[in-house]
């Protein structure tokens, strides 16, 4: 029997991974297919897109570049809000995930790549890079394609000439994927290229899950820019279509299968320069954006996290302002905060007015309040009453899970014990 | 009552027992010690000095000197001869010369792989040299991860995680491959058939990998004792081997007993259970607190026996002092029950295979058998639990009544003088080969001309092309896909999926507390099921089959399960054919339908049919390669199906246990199926085939030697003890004395042997 025919009777045994349904919506939409001669055969359908080719080592990519001029109210805002943060930056020592300080504008780089898959192997290869530069007049997009698998020197050669050793990258999830990616692209060729250069390197995935992961479905990019920017894309492929796109393009040698990806990666980048400028001037330009009470309270936690209390108490505040209803949770991360920055009677004040606030206030306002009234105020019979609210309040509470409650009934009991005993003690005494 | 008995004394009481048949004593043996090597780096003596080792065993300095002449070589150490430093030795001296240099460690299991890092990791504090030696497995933290890419002079891991996770991420192991010198395969012989097979391409693809980075290592492997461990080793790496087998390593005195239990039914030849008899041994050491390790062959034979010792220590407050060790448990639980072995918490352990690899749970003093494990490499392994080191120990197999056990205990010398079994592999399997090479693909891409390691792929990269899987493109094939091909490919079950098991007994705490592959769940898993568990008892109350999830509920009964599988069997294509006497012999493609059928309720006590019920799957299909042995019509005493089929399920089952011991495999690896009337001959035919898509080459095996195997059964049912038939020669069939089949495999065989 020859191989072939063997293969094709073990088919069912042969996992062939399975061929992706396409919505049909989609293929009504697609042009028709256009066959091309090998060669030079796509170059004018390539540059029909806005593409130019470019050679290295006798191979060929292809590059866009492309300017969005400033234009209008929207972008005046941005271009003087990148300004004041290039100052702030300047002025404030801070050691901030946000920070580009000491870098000029036009050495943002907000980048993004598609791939022909998700996994991050040796065989998932990065066949789009797109970046946004800040420039005088605009915002310049640069795209690199990669015309076919064996290009792919041409293809990144294009994209670190274009590079500088002191550019910062902005972008999605390029922490954990693409830049990951990009290295491991690089390493196939590294001896025909320059090192890749070790890059400054802000990922807005991260601020975004600390702003908006409790209240937006998931922080895709697409769900943040129509939630947060008032971005609604028009016809947009979604990113998992990607791969599935470019074996069309290998398979029918027609670059306008493409165009699709090509405009979502380009609206991706641009996308982020709007999204660095929304989440920078929410944490520091606070009182010209509008913000809700919530993301006020996790850009106080993040704020706290990093230890710039200052702003967190900022932001705590505006928290509490915000809010429509008494906001119990505000006042006792102000007070924790407060006992953190050393001022005990601003902590107090506060983990009272949690209390006071509500119902059901956190188990560790009273825990705290009765640490203070033990140690600082050496008040044991208050400590004691403190204590007793809190073991009759966690009694109640069923939100926190099994094992973290446990532990907390243990504590507080043997807090009771001693606090018992102190008293006692001082009975006796 | 505990402890009050020598193992010495119990050892003479067995000599009196009527039931032994066979007693084996092999004598103890010196050590045959030569000088270090002149060339050792003094850092390496002396750290061996310091656990005082100052002279070698022979068959470590001649590993030492061959890798150092950069053969590869394969050394053959029983147990406890010191097979480490056949390798360790090589790698730290190589490491001296080039500290750049790096080695590769692969175990088959992650908890062996646990166990050399400790060890080498000894030496090489005493050397006091800067050498990082780390495994790398799935329980490798991330942080962990990096630095051992970068640093990892010695990396220790398993054929799995090579094939998943460091060959389909090379680019971030670069400084390995480009300075890889060295790569140790341990516990080789456990590299044969499917996983065998899936092992040698998934070195196939690390050669080609250090190929393009630069490399080309030593390979060093060492094997238990096998027929054919040159031929193995060197099927696997694709390279020229060396045998390294001068072994100097001390042996100390073991008995070595044949017990086959009392008929009981003189007729019939059917002899008491061995279980039983197992239980009885068993419990006579364990009472003295002689640490005792039992083996039997099935997961369900594992927990009747377990539950039966536990009965031993019921009243005492640590119950773990026997526990059970199998396929099935869940990692972390292997682990403590290998560390509470070792510490001697645990006096007794009830284990398949799944323990015969070098796993150190330290010395027992006495190995049962429950039934011959199918070969002699395989015996060995486990007999060589008993007594590691140098002190007297005690093996004792107890035969079942299968024809195997009973053909082995009418031939001792069999065993103990006869060539062990061959391992063999078929890494061209075409299903295994086409899976390694979508993941070779996706490592890097094939240029025309490539081969893979030797053997030319275009066809079958250009039916990848075909499929949409690969792209060409300048004379080269790019993978052009966005799966991830290794998390599709498991190395080690012919099925791909896994059941999952979950215990529902506790409504609001459903855990999962095993899996199962499955083709073994249709006949173990099906709903109603008996399964066993840690000596506890579960009753499958669901198998959702489309979700591969099996929920199961405790119960206490006093029946466990058994379950038939219905086959059928197709020949597609006969590549080859030959006579055999005045029949006929066909090998070629099949294909396989299996469903299982019903199920018998057998109770545990008495071993009596107390029930059945059916089992609703759907039917699996399977094809693979296969022999059919087909006979005449007019060879039997009547043209009646029923004396037909009784008559060819005779031979069916005496081929098969024969064959199993020729081709060193499992009962479940290669499938007898007798056919009254099969397809494409329309005669009576036994089939044999492997049980794995594609086959691994055991059946082919079958058919080089099919003229010996004949001979061997012939020989072994005429010299069987039973008058008319037994389940031990010509299995169940022949409980109904009107047909005689034993009278009648004895004819047709005698018929199909060809003498020269």
């Amino acid at each position: 029997m020859s191989i072939k025919s063997k293969l094709l009777r073990m088919k069912n045994h042969l996992q062939v991974e399975d061929k992706i349904e396409r919505p049909v919506e989609e293929l009504k939409e697609r042009i028709e297919v256009k066959k091309f001669d090998q060669g030079n055969g796509m170059e004018t359908e390539f540059k029909e897109m806005g593409f130019e080719p470019f050679y290295f080592d006798g191979e060929r990519s292809y590059r866009k570049r492309l300017l969005y001029p400033f234009d209008g109210e929207r972008d005046r805002l941005l271009v003087d809000s990148f300004h004041r943060l290039k100052s702030f930056w300047e002025e404030n020592d801070h050691d901030h995930p946000l920070s580009f300080r000491g870098k000029s504008l036009d050495r943002l780089l907000f980048f993004d790549t598609e791939t022909t898959g998700l996994s991050t192997g040796a065989g998932n290869v990065i066949f789009l890079i797109g970046y946004a530069r800040l420039t005088e007049e605009g915002i310049e997009v640069t795209q690199h394609l990669l015309e076919s698998p064996s290009d792919e020197a041409a293809f990144l050669s294009g994209f670190l000439e274009d590079f500088a050793e002191d550019d910062y990258l902005v972008s999605y999830n390029g922490k954990s994927f693409d830049w990951p990616q990009v290295k491991s692209r690089h390493a196939f060729i590294r001896k025909q290229l320059p090192k890749l250069p070790s890059f400054g390197h802000i990922d807005l995935l991260h601020s975004a899950r600390r702003l908006w992961k409790h209240e937006l479905p998931s922080c895709r990019l697409s769900i943040v820019e129509e939630h947060k920017l008032h971005i609604y894309r028009k016809h947009d492929i979604p990113g998992s279509m990607a791969p599935i796109l470019y074996f069309d393009y290998l398979h029918d040698k027609d670059p306008l299968h493409l165009k699709g990806v090509i405009d979502h990666n380009d609206q991706d980048v641009r996308s982020l320069v709007y999204l660095y400028e929304e989440i920078a001037r929410k944490l520091f330009f606070s009182k010209e954006v509008r913000s809700s009470s919530m993301e006020h309270f996790y850009i106080g936690d993040w704020f706290e996290k990093l230890s710039m209390y200052e702003w967190a108490e900022t932001h705590y505040k505006k928290a509490i302002e915000c809010s429509t209803q008494s906001f119990s949770q505000g006042y006792f991360r102000l007070g924790l905060l407060y006992k953190k920055m050393g001022e005990k009677k601003k902590a107090i004040d506060n983990l009272e007015t949690s209390i006071d606030k509500s119902a059901f206030p956190p188990v560790e306002a009273w825990i705290e309040l009765s640490k203070y009234a033990e140690h600082d105020e050496k008040n044991v019979a208050k400590a004691l009453t403190y204590a007793k609210e809190a073991y009759s309040l966690l009694k109640k509470a069923n939100r926190v899970t099994e094992k973290k409650k446990i532990k907390q009934v243990e504590d507080l009991n043997n807090r009771l014990k001693r606090l018992e005993m102190k008293k006692a003690k001082q009975m006796g005494g | 009552m505990f402890g009050k008995k020598t193992l010495v004394e119990l050892i003479e009481e067995l000599r009196k027992d009527s039931q032994v048949t066979h007693w084996h004593e092999i004598p103890e043996e010196n050590a045959k010690s030569v000088e270090m090597p002149a060339d050792l780096d003094d850092k390496i003596t002396n750290a061996l000095k310091n656990r005082s080792i100052s002279q070698l065993y022979t068959h470590q300095k001649s590993a030492y000197e061959r890798v150092m002449a950069k053969d590869n070589v394969v050394a053959v150490t029983p147990t406890a001869s010191g097979k480490t430093l056949c390798y360790n030795l090589p790698v730290l001296q190589r490491h001296m010369n080039n500290p750049e240099g790096r080695a590769l460690y692969i175990f088959p299991t992650k908890a062996l792989a646990q166990d050399q890092m400790a060890e080498l990791n000894e030496i090489i504090d005493e050397m006091e040299v800067n050498i990082n030696s780390y495994t790398y497995d799935g329980d490798t933290p991330a942080n962990i991860r990096q630095v051992v890419r970068k640093a990892g002079h010695v990396v220790i891991t398993n054929p799995d995680m090579l094939h998943a996770a460091i060959l389909p991420h090379h680019t971030k192991w670069i400084s390995l491959f480009e300075n890889l010198e060295t790569i140790v395969i341990d516990e080789l012989h456990t590299y044969r058939g499917v996983f065998g097979s899936h092992v040698a391409n998934v070195i196939r693809r690390l050669k080609r990998i250090c190929a393009y980075y630069g490399s080309k290592p030593t390979f060093i492997c060492t094997s238990a004792t096998i027929a054919n461990p040159e031929e193995l080793a060197s099927e696997l790496i694709g390279e020229p081997v060396r045998l390294i087998n001068n072994n100097g390593a001390p042996k100390g005195r073991k008995h070595f007993v044949f017990y086959n239990p009392p008929i009981v039914h003189k007729q019939l030849n059917i002899r008491k259970n061995g279980t039983k008899v197992v239980n009885e041994l068993a419990s006579r050491f364990l009472k003295e607190k002689i640490q005792t390790i039992v083996f039997a062959r099935s997961r369900v034979r594992v927990e009747i026996i377990l539950s039966h010792l536990q009965e031993l220590v019921k009243n005492e407050i640590n119950r773990q002092s026997i526990r059970g060790y199998r396929g099935g448990y869940l990692p972390k639980q292997r682990r403590e029950i290998e560390r509470s072995l070792r510490s001697g918490e645990t006096i007794g352990v009830v284990s398949t295979n799944a323990l015969e690899l070098g796993v150190d749970i330290g010395q027992l003093q006495v190995c049962v058998m429950n039934g011959y494990p199918g070969s002699i490499a395989s015996s060995w392994q486990q007999a060589g639990r008993a007594g590691r080191r140098q002190d007297e120990s005690m093996v004792i197999m107890v035969a079942n009544s299968s024809p195997l056990d009973q053909y082995l205990f009418q031939h001792p010398e069999y065993f103990f003088e006869g060539s062990p079994e061959t391992a063999r592999i078929n890494k061209n399997n075409l299903i295994i080969l086409v899976d390694h090479l979508k993941c070779a693909a996706y490592e890097l891409p094939f240029h025309r001309g490539d081969t893979f390691d030797g053997e030319d792929v275009a066809e079958i990269l250009e039916y990848l092309t075909d499929e949409r899987v690969l792209h060409e493109n300048n004379e080269q094939w790019f993978w052009m896909n966005d799966a991830f091909p290794a998390h599709n490919i498991s190395l080690r079950s012919a099925a791909q999926e896994n059941v999952v098991i979950i215990d529902q007994s506790v409504v609001e705490n459903h855990r999962v507390i095993g899996e199962m592959d499955t083709f073994s769940a249709m006949t173990l898993l099906h709903d109603e099921a008996i399964y066993l568990h840690e000596g506890t008892q579960y009753q499958v109350e669901y198998l959702d089959w489309d979700e591969k999830k099996a929920f199961v509920r405790e119960v206490d009964v006093e029946y466990f399960t058994d379950a038939n599988l219905a086959v059928k069997l197709k020949v597609l294509e006969i590549d080859k054919q030959d006579d055999v006497g005045q029949y006929s012999i066909q090998y070629g493609d099949v294909m396989v339908t299996a469903m299982a059928t019903i199920f018998k309720k057998i109770k545990l006590e008495t071993f009596e049919n107390i029930g059945s019920g059916p089992i609703h799957l759907p039917e699996q299909e399977l094809h693979s390669n296969g022999l059919a042995l087909t006979l005449s019509k007019d060879a039997f005493a009547s043209e009646k199906e029923d004396h037909i089929e009784q008559v060819l399920m005779g031979m069916a089952h005496v081929l098969q246990h024969v064959s199993c011991v020729h081709v060193m495999c499992d009962r479940n690896d290669l499938h007898a199926v007798p056919e009254v009337k099969a397809i494409h001959s329309e005669q009576p035919t036994v089939f044999l085939y492997d049980r794995y898509p594609g086959g691994v080459g055991l059946s082919e095996s079958v058919y080089g030697q099919i003229n010996e195997i004949i001979k061997e059964c012939l020989d072994f049912v005429w010299n069987c003890a039973c008058e008319g038939g037994c389940p031990s020669c010509v299995g169940v069939a022949s409980v109904d004395p009107e047909a005689e089949v034993k009278k009648w495999v004895l004819k047709i065989l005698s018929q199909t042997v060809t003498y020269e």
